[in-house]
């Protein structure tokens, strides 16, 4: 059973921010891969958001998004009080410019994060001499 | 540390007909990522698909033996 005063203040939180996220660390200082993935989305798709460090209390909260959202893991996206999910569902939506129609901006024209520029790329086709 | 093979069963036992790759992403067999493509998933939102793929697992979270599982999940094409 989640703590009641911290639930009610999470839900104040998510109905006050039409964009939130509870992440591991802060946007300028990630401390997990999956929630600096999800930063780099946001800042590439240029929105305000609010963030909330969850480490401080992260089993606490864990329960109150349990009850709240039937999702425990961090980082959880929330727009206009709905979870978007997780570091996979808001990486797989900005491919697919589905974020962006969520949050009600442009899909920016290089649509790949930083995150997935990281990725080595699949092995080049072998050079051809014409 | 999770057995792979294992993670992938206990996936194809929820969601008969599915269609699982796992992978170990870090060389530690804990941080892992799976392809999940079931029948089950037609018509779920992504969150309710990737709820049904860590319910499958959850013990294996509950246990420590995977602290991490990343997913892309749909239904079949």
């Amino acid at each position: 059973m989640a703590d009641a005063e911290l639930k009610q203040k999470v839900e104040e939180l998510i109905a006050a921010n039409p964009v939130l996220l509870f992440m591991k660390g802060t946007p300028d200082m990630p401390r997990c891969g999956f929630s600096m993935r999800v930063v780099q989305v946001l800042d590439s798709v240029d929105v305000e958001y609010g963030a909330i460090d969850v480490l401080p209390a992260l089993q606490p909260l864990r329960e109150v998004t349990a009850e709240i959202s039937d999702w425990q893991t961090f980082p959880q996206l929330y727009v206009n009080g709905e979870l978007i999910g997780g570091a996979d569902i808001v990486e797989e939506m900005f491919e697919s410019g589905e974020l962006a129609e969520a949050l009600g901006v442009e899909q920016p024209e290089v649509s790949v994060p930083a995150a997935a520029q990281a990725t080595p790329p699949a092995q080049s086709p072998p050079l051809q001499i014409e | 540390m999770a057995d792979l093979a294992e993670i992938r069963q206990m996936i194809e036992a929820a969601l008969p007909g599915a269609e699982v790759e796992v992978v170990d992403e870090t060389g530690t067999a804990d941080h892992l990522r799976a392809t999940v493509t079931a029948p089950q998933f037609e018509g779920l939102s992504r969150l309710d698909q990737h709820r049904l793929v860590k319910a499958a697992v959850k013990s294996r979270f509950d246990d420590g033996a995977i602290h991490a599982l990343s997913l892309r999940t749909g239904p079949p094409r």
